[in-house]
């Protein structure tokens, strides 16, 4: 992480790496499209390798009490869960946040989250998390109910909320309460 | 460091480099593959090729260095570290 700017007038610039977790096909890769380009596409395509997507925003930081200007690093990943643990280190690395993604429509994804975790942790340490439960829009295919995404998250002092990459619903404000979340920990 | 992985990134990869046999995203997933069934020589070998493509490819170079690790490799390893630090986003 880097810090530019020294006078009041400048804006202070802050670098994070975020880092997106959760099984295949839970959106990942279409949160980041819809929060970075506000684009949303049906087709499926699952991520290969690594992406590095850019997006600067500014929320106040609780550090300096002043509005700081954020260039978080999107890291997408692929999602496949065998090379989860080969591929940690070299996703993780220097990760400061991690938006951790569910499907609505599939009750195993939110179980998944903790050995995502695991694996992210071991790497960056003990970084917040924040939890999407994605496809928002598929009410009709809910298969986990508010309840229990409330105590999986609440029990692991997760945050949550949901989202729909497909209508843009809550997508926004999910990715700036993490990079909130990061700031507060480094004030 | 063997697990099975879903047949369908396998053919996912094949796919991509068949129309392109330079996607260097389909070239690091196989080299993930090939370490992941054991072949980490040719995981490293393929890993290479990403890195003369694109040299700052996200999380290549801590990943050569954890392969060369795994080969018994250290100096090898640090010296990708090295690298991985001053090349990172």
């Amino acid at each position: 992480m880097s810090v530019s700017g020294g006078d009041d007038a400048e804006a202070e610039v802050v670098k994070l790496k975020i880092c997106m977790a959760g099984e295949t096909a839970v959106g990942k890769t279409s949160l980041i499209r819809r929060y970075v380009q506000d684009e949303y596409d049906d087709r499926y395509t699952a991520t290969l390798g690594t992406k590095i997507t850019k997006k600067t925003l500014s929320v106040p930081d609780p550090g300096t009490g002043k509005v700081a200007s954020v260039s978080i690093l999107l890291w997408d990943v692929m999602g496949t869960r065998t090379l989860r643990e080969l591929l940690k280190e070299a996703y993780y690395h220097g990760a400061q946040g991690i938006l951790a993604v569910a499907d609505l429509t599939r009750e195993e994804t939110l179980a998944e989250l903790d050995p995502w975790s695991r694996s992210i942790r071991f790497v960056a340490g003990d970084i917040p998390v924040y939890v999407v439960v994605n496809k928002a829009d598929l009410e009709s295919e809910r298969a986990i109910d508010d309840r229990a995404i409330d105590e999986f998250c609440t029990s692991r002092g997760w945050p949550w909320s949901y989202t729909s990459a497909k209508t843009g619903e809550g997508v926004e404000p999910a990715f700036r309460a993490l990079v909130e979340k990061v700031l507060a920990t480094r004030a | 460091m063997t697990s099975p992985v879903r047949a369908d990134t396998a053919l996912l990869v094949q796919e991509r480099l068949r129309k392109d046999g330079d996607d260097v995203d389909a070239l690091f997933t196989l080299a993930a593959l090939r370490a992941n069934d054991g072949n980490v020589r040719e995981g490293l070998i393929i890993l290479d090729r990403v890195l003369r493509i694109d040299p700052r490819y996200p999380g290549a170079w801590i990943f050569k260095a954890k392969l060369h690790r795994m080969q018994g490799e250290p100096d090898q390893a640090e010296n990708a570290q090295r690298v991985a630090e001053a090349v990172e986003p």
